[in-house]
């Protein structure tokens, strides 16, 4: 009977989905909510459920924590999604199929970090592409379609790697078993090394980590505000639960040092793209690839690094889904994604502006934000097994990311304009604000995320 | 066995070079399909030798669905719309496509021999190995979506190939899994596709697309 628990935020999105089939006004959009709303609360009494494996199951503190901030995002932008699609012109279907497509997405990542099987955590992730292809592509013009391809075939490709990188490990172990990987000794650890190392790379793809990140800004540049928050927030790190269990069962210094070579260079590039940006949801992916960067340097770390990425990784997913969602609010108003374009967003919008401030802070790591303790603590295990160099390396890329962004986003928040009050009201600016309030509330329960993934 | 591993291997690696330098998309469909058909014949064969009716049904979904419906699905694609018959403009010279693939034959066996095979130990490994390299290499020089979807597919079946021969005994699961995936990916690149040729509004914001 317990184990019926463990399915409901599955089980309710899918029948999320199935409902939308029904035609009738707004029925989709309400169904839609009230079966978010429902996995997110079967996601937390998952929580004071004891951890579970089984032949199906793999649920530990790490997956419990992956189901909350799924189930949080998920509700959060279906909700959003209610004010934000009427926004769009001429969508690529009826909104039905959205929602439809918006659930199926939800169940894929639901599956992924819930099964106990490594081989099927790639068919989930498999299935968040085809799931998640088509909402890239809802405004329906050439660029967004474009940028569709792009992420179909980078990211099936990347996928491929994975595969092959299962094949090994499988070849190494003769398990792929969550739960027999984290306890068996491999036959072959030079394999398992190899296939660990392929598994980084193309889970990798998904999550945009260099070198397979070329997806990232084109889709979350031109996707529609609520899809490139569920991507940011939730879908890359489901990608990076992917490398942690890999991590996990494959502790070995060799693939720990090529996790850690590819954070920094993720967060190395990342944060020198953002200096060059001009379009602002550019801005926001590329920051969204530091902090997946930043989080793989603590996957590798370990310990206490791995408290970190799971704080950073919460937080991160409020606070960039917020930075999205307020995104769309400026779209919505001023027709562009130039950031030399938009001016004087605090006295035309100031709701989105204050808001967007915050959420900016948020994302680069400023006190007193979640994604703050959750760096704080990688730099700090980084420092403690690393020469000094590669903290103050990684510390100056930061902090240059930290005046990209916050520079970029401040001259649009206030910069002169005239022009009268065009501040989209309730859903639109309420949401986002809930966002961000949570990044920073999500300090007050850094203990007990200690005890959980313990 | 090894003999037919061998062979099959050989002839996938032969109609990915012809894949490489033609230009009609029927035809690299085509050629897609009969190299499905191979991999199904091999997966038979070996269901049949270890006794394993798992194996035999895996042989069944390639044959199925990676030799019969994704071919057809993108051929049906395509009749809509014979213009894309052939690919306009590719971005490199047939010259260069034949030589680059050559290329990527001898060095996916050298990089086998030195590092993987002193693993797994198993003759001729480096031949999936190789078609993965040459799907890759389709994807990157093409600029036909057709193509670049098989390009695809062709390291989907490598994938495939590399499973079957070295470990039939891979969960059941996740080979049909990933048999869903892919049957997910076509249906929706299909209407990429399409979206693509008839997109409702231009766009002139591409600069924004560098990667």
């Amino acid at each position: 009977m317990n184990y019926l628990f463990y399915s409901l935020p599955m089980i309710a999105s899918l029948i999320g989905a199935f409902l939308c089939f029904v035609k009738r006004e707004k029925f989709e959009e309400m169904i839609s909510i009230i079966f978010a709303a429902f996995s997110l609360i079967s996601a937390i009494l998952i929580l004071f459920l004891s951890d579970v494996s089984n032949s199906f199951f793999f649920i530990d503190g790490i997956s419990k924590i992956m189901l909350i901030i799924i189930s949080m995002i998920y509700t959060l932008t279906v909700i959003f999604s209610t004010t934000f699609l009427k926004y769009i012109e001429e969508p690529l279907f009826q909104k039905r199929f959205y929602y439809l497509l918006l659930n199926l997405f939800a169940f894929s990542m639901f599956f992924s970090v819930s099964v106990n099987n490594f081989g099927l955590i790639w068919v989930g992730i498999e299935a968040t592409t085809v799931t998640s292809a088509l909402l890239i592509a809802v405004e329906n013009d050439e660029s967004s379609i474009e940028a569709t391809w792009r992420y179909i075939i980078i990211v099936s490709s990347g996928l491929v790697i994975s595969f092959i990188a299962n094949i090994l490990i499988y070849a190494a172990t003769g398990t792929l078993d969550i739960s027999t990987l984290l306890s068996t000794n491999p036959t072959s650890e030079k394999l398992l090394v190899f296939g660990s190392m392929m598994a980084i790379v193309g889970y990798g793809t998904k999550a945009g980590i260099f070198p397979m990140h070329t997806w990232l800004p084109d889709v979350h540049g031109k996707a529609p505000a609520p899809v490139s928050a569920i991507f940011s927030g939730v879908l890359l790190p489901v990608a990076l639960y992917a490398i942690i269990r890999v991590i996990q069962f494959s502790p070995i210094s060799s693939v720990k040092t090529f996790a850690l070579v590819l954070g920094f260079l993720t967060v190395i590039i990342a944060s020198s793209l953002m200096a060059i940006q001009i379009h602002y949801k550019r801005l926001f992916a590329y920051s969204t690839m530091e902090n997946m960067g930043m989080a793989l340097i603590g996957i590798s770390l370990g310990g206490y690094a791995l408290l970190g990425v799971m704080i950073l990784i919460i937080s991160h997913a409020f606070a960039k889904s917020s930075t999205f969602f307020l995104s769309g609010n400026l779209f919505s108003r001023y027709k562009t994604t130039k950031i030399d374009e938009i001016k004087g967003v605090s006295k035309r919008m100031p709701s989105t502006a204050y808001a967007l401030l915050f959420s900016a802070m948020a994302i680069t790591g400023m006190p007193p934000f979640g994604t703050f303790f959750g760096e704080i603590m990688i730099i700090l295990v980084l420092l403690a097994t690393m020469p000094t160099g590669y903290t103050i390396l990684l510390l100056s890329f930061l902090a240059l990311a930290f005046i990209s962004l916050n520079f970029k986003v401040g001259k649009m928040i206030f910069s002169n304009s005239e022009g009268e009050n065009m501040e989209r009201k309730r859903v639109g600016t309420i949401v986002p604000i809930i966002d961000t309030v949570l990044s920073l509330l999500i300090v007050f329960f850094i203990p007990w995320i200690e005890k959980v993934i313990r | 066995m090894k003999e037919l591993f061998m062979l099959i291997g050989f002839s996938e690696i032969l109609l990915v070079l012809f894949m490489q330098w033609e230009v009609y998309v029927t035809k690299i469909v085509k050629t897609f399909s009969i190299s499905s058909y191979l991999i199904a014949i091999f997966l038979f064969y070996l269901g049949f030798v270890q006794k394993s009716y798992l194996v035999l049904i895996l042989a069944i979904l390639a044959a199925v669905l990676r030799g019969f419906f994704i071919p057809n699905f993108i051929l049906q694609r395509l009749a809509r719309d014979p213009w894309r018959e052939r690919e306009a403009k590719s971005i490199m010279g047939t010259a260069t496509s034949i030589t680059v693939s050559l290329m990527i034959v001898i060095f996916t066996y050298v990089l086998y021999e030195l590092t993987l095979y002193n693993f797994v130990k198993i003759s001729f490994g480096a031949l999936p190995i190789s078609l993965i390299f040459q799907g890759a290499f389709l994807i990157i020089s093409r600029r036909n979506t057709f193509i670049q979807l098989i390009g695809y597919m062709v390291m989907e079946n490598a994938a495939f190939l590399l499973t079957g021969y070295l470990f039939p005994d891979l969960p059941f699961s996740v080979e049909a899994g990933s048999v869903l995936d892919l049957i997910g990916v076509v249906m929706i690149s299909g209407i990429i596709m399409r979206m693509r040729e008839n997109s409702v509004k231009k766009s002139d914001d591409f600069d924004e697309l560098k990667g």
